[in-house]
């Protein structure tokens, strides 16, 4: 892992307008993602935890700049891409790609696999011809596919096949970033352990840094270095791997490991607290601290200022009123 | 396998088969299982292993234009159910036999109050007042701990949050007192923090009502966290069976070994220097099943498989109290935990 970010985010903002009324005039934004600042390095996984309507997936989209963001800035190999239009950013995509949960909706169905993984290939005039087809045969040995699979269809393929696709796809013209949302979380465990393995993999062989999107806790700490949590648009905890799980320091993290159920029947009942009523919409969140309607330990100030992300110990950021810099990073009380 | 006693539902030998322009489909091929009064059985399986369409031959909801239950028996508090006309069954389902499903959404009717909903059921198979209905309804929104319950029940489903609409559909299923109540995937679409909640909610009403449940999921996590005894299948087969502390402590069959190397650890330490533990992967794919199955159906992706388990079908043996296993290599599998 080198120190300079492949990928930096900063202040990030992306509202989608509410419209409403007869004449359709915009009456509200969702705020789906809400001043969001983080960095990724080279051979690094930083994964985005939360639950639905954190902003997570929109995170992945306006990095890849298929929408674009209502503020903020996005840096990326150390160009600031943020305003560039689809014209120019296009030269950029080589350096950002995708994998996505279902990886069938994003397949020509009428295209062998071998002109779906090639077809970056040649849009980035990297390869063509018996040069292109001799990469896809690498790419798919690589992946773990057999290289006559490429006359194959999509739908000929398992959902493990197809996710394999996908990730010989994204690779094949050399990325930096790889944005991954939910890549795992439609296949089958045993499936799925295969993926998390080949993706570990790939990453220490090309120095992949991967902003790994997931709902799953689990998945998540096997594959990332460092977590941020999100509630509500915003990040609420971000550190590396082990300090996040050994010593949340946000109360909606501890909720979320609290939630999460264990393999392992000795473990039952021993569920501490959990939070109780829905997560609110985006479009209206509470004002203060958004996550104050939930917390057992919010005071009468969370509810009505915005808790800064703050760094309270070295590499630790987490934004709550009750977490202050070199605060006690003991249990934390109802007041 | 004799009935147990106490068994307020047997299945025996169920074969459950679809035909598809490849072939019969064999989705259930040869599962026996006992439900005890008041007992929370987990069946668990990937993809295609026939869970849920045991569940749905129990229920007898197998489509007939493609399905069928080829032989087999499946009997509730005595009764034979695979013979009862559909009439008979209409008058079970939803009364003492009720399911709660993964999506919600796709069960409520987004057209009637979640209140009319609750009500119809309890009028329909009670026999009980409109206004006794809908009292009714109140008391079970109540006891899924929905706020405000008075004023939900002249709510819409699509007024719901996810986590509301699946109480609802708990309040539904346990408003006539059913004897066992099957539930499909039921916490699988919910977030984390919502399923926490809802699981909990299931094991405390079950403890108050003494409704057995059948708890279908793919999910390891959640029938460590709730069940009593637990059924592995496979490729349309019940590989193997035992309490559940039994299975989590010395899992036997070398599917069920390979299910629980394959998934990423919340409660397992990482090491200090935070490396990635590699994942044990089961190679191979499910077989297809159009084509009849020899052997062991799990032996093409096994690595203790011999020329036996290829061409002879293991029975399911009692490897002791009550943990039965259906592999004919057991004792080499045993030696090499």
């Amino acid at each position: 892992m080198s120190d300079a970010p492949v990928l930096q985010v900063e202040g990030l903002v992306k509202h989608f307008p509410i419209h409403g009324g007869l004449l359709q005039r915009q009456v509200g934004a969702v705020r789906a993602v809400d001043g969001v600042t983080f960095s990724i390095r080279r051979g690094e996984t930083l994964g985005l935890v939360g639950e639905s309507g954190c902003g997570k997936s929109t995170i992945g989209k306006v990095v890849l700049k298929l929408i674009e963001p209502t503020a903020g800035k996005i840096v990326l190999a150390g160009e600031d891409v943020t305003a560039l239009k689809p014209g120019a950013m296009w030269t950029h995509r080589r350096r950002i790609q995708t994998i996505f949960q279902d990886p069938y909706s994003s397949m020509n169905p009428r295209l062998p696999s071998g002109t779906i993984v090639g077809e970056p290939l040649e849009n980035f005039g990297i390869a063509r011809g018996a040069d292109r087809d001799q990469r896809v045969a690498q790419l798919f040995r690589r992946v773990g596919l057999r290289p006559e699979a490429a006359r194959k269809y999509a739908h000929e393929f398992s959902g493990g096949q197809r996710q394999r696709l996908g990730i010989a796809k994204a690779l094949s013209v050399n990325p930096d970033v790889i944005v991954a949302d939910e890549p795992v979380s439609a296949l089958d465990v045993s499936v799925q352990a295969q993926v998390l393995n080949l993706l570990i993999d790939l990453q220490e062989e090309y120095g992949l840094a991967y902003l790994f999107i997931s709902h799953d806790l689990a998945v998540m700490r096997h594959i990332s270095h460092r977590i941020a949590v999100m509630y509500l648009g915003r990040i609420v905890e971000l550190t590396d791997k082990r300090t996040l799980f050994t010593q949340p320091l946000h109360p909606y993290t501890e909720a979320l490991l609290s939630a999460a159920t264990a393999p392992d029947p000795k473990r039952r009942g021993q569920r501490k607290k959990i939070v109780q009523g829905d997560v609110p919409s985006p479009a209206k969140p509470p004002p203060g601290c958004h996550f104050h309607t939930r917390c057992l330990y919010a005071t009468a100030e969370c509810r009505v200022t915005d808790p800064p992300l703050l760094e309270v110990a070295p590499g630790h950021h987490v934004a709550c009123l009750r977490r202050p810099v070199g605060g006690d990073p003991g249990p934390l009380t109802a007041p | 396998m004799t009935g147990t006693p106490g068994a307020i539902l047997e299945v025996r030998d169920l074969h459950t088969q679809f035909s598809t322009l490849d072939g019969v489909v064999r989705a259930v091929d040869g599962v026996s299982f006992d439900v005890a009064r008041g007992e929370t059985l987990g069946i668990v399986g990937e993809s295609g292993c026939g869970k849920s369409v045991t569940a749905m031959s129990i229920l007898r909801l197998i489509p007939p234009e493609t399905g069928r239950i080829a032989s087999g028996s499946i009997k509730f508090e005595g009764e034979e159910l695979t013979t009862l006309s559909e009439e008979e069954m209409k008058r079970l389902r939803g009364h003492r036999i009720s399911m709660i499903f993964q999506e919600p959404m796709t069960s409520l009717n987004p057209v009637l109050t979640v209140g009319t909903q609750i009500a119809e059921n309890v009028v329909r198979h009670l026999g009980v007042s409109w206004k006794a209905g809908r009292e009714r309804a109140f008391e079970m929104l109540d006891l899924v701990r929905i706020a405000d319950a008075r004023r939900r029940l002249d709510e819409y489903p699509h007024q719901l949050s996810g986590g509301m609409r699946q109480r609802v559909m708990i309040a539904m299923a346990l408003s006539c007192d059913p004897q066992v109540l099957i539930a499909d995937e039921p916490t699988t679409a919910l977030d984390v923090t919502i399923q926490a909640q809802i699981l909990d909610l299931m094991i405390e009403l079950k403890e108050k009502t003494g409704t057995a449940i059948v708890l279908i999921t793919h999910d390891l996590g959640v029938v460590a966290e709730t069940t009593e005894r637990v059924v592995v299948m496979y490729a349309g087969r019940k590989v193997e069976q035992a309490p559940v502390e039994a299975l989590f402590e010395e899992p036997l069959h070398p599917y069920t070994r390979g299910l629980m190397g394959a998934i990423p650890r919340l409660d397992v330490e990482a090491d200090a220097a935070g490396t990635r533990p590699r994942l044990q992967e089961i190679p191979g794919l499910v077989p297809i099943l159009t084509q009849p199955i020899v052997g062991c159906a799990f032996a093409p992706r096994c690595g203790f498989a011999t020329d036996r388990c290829r061409s002879e079908r293991p029975p399911l043996v009692d490897a002791g109290a009550g943990h039965l296993v259906a592999c004919w290599e057991i004792d080499r599998v045993r030696r090499a935990a």
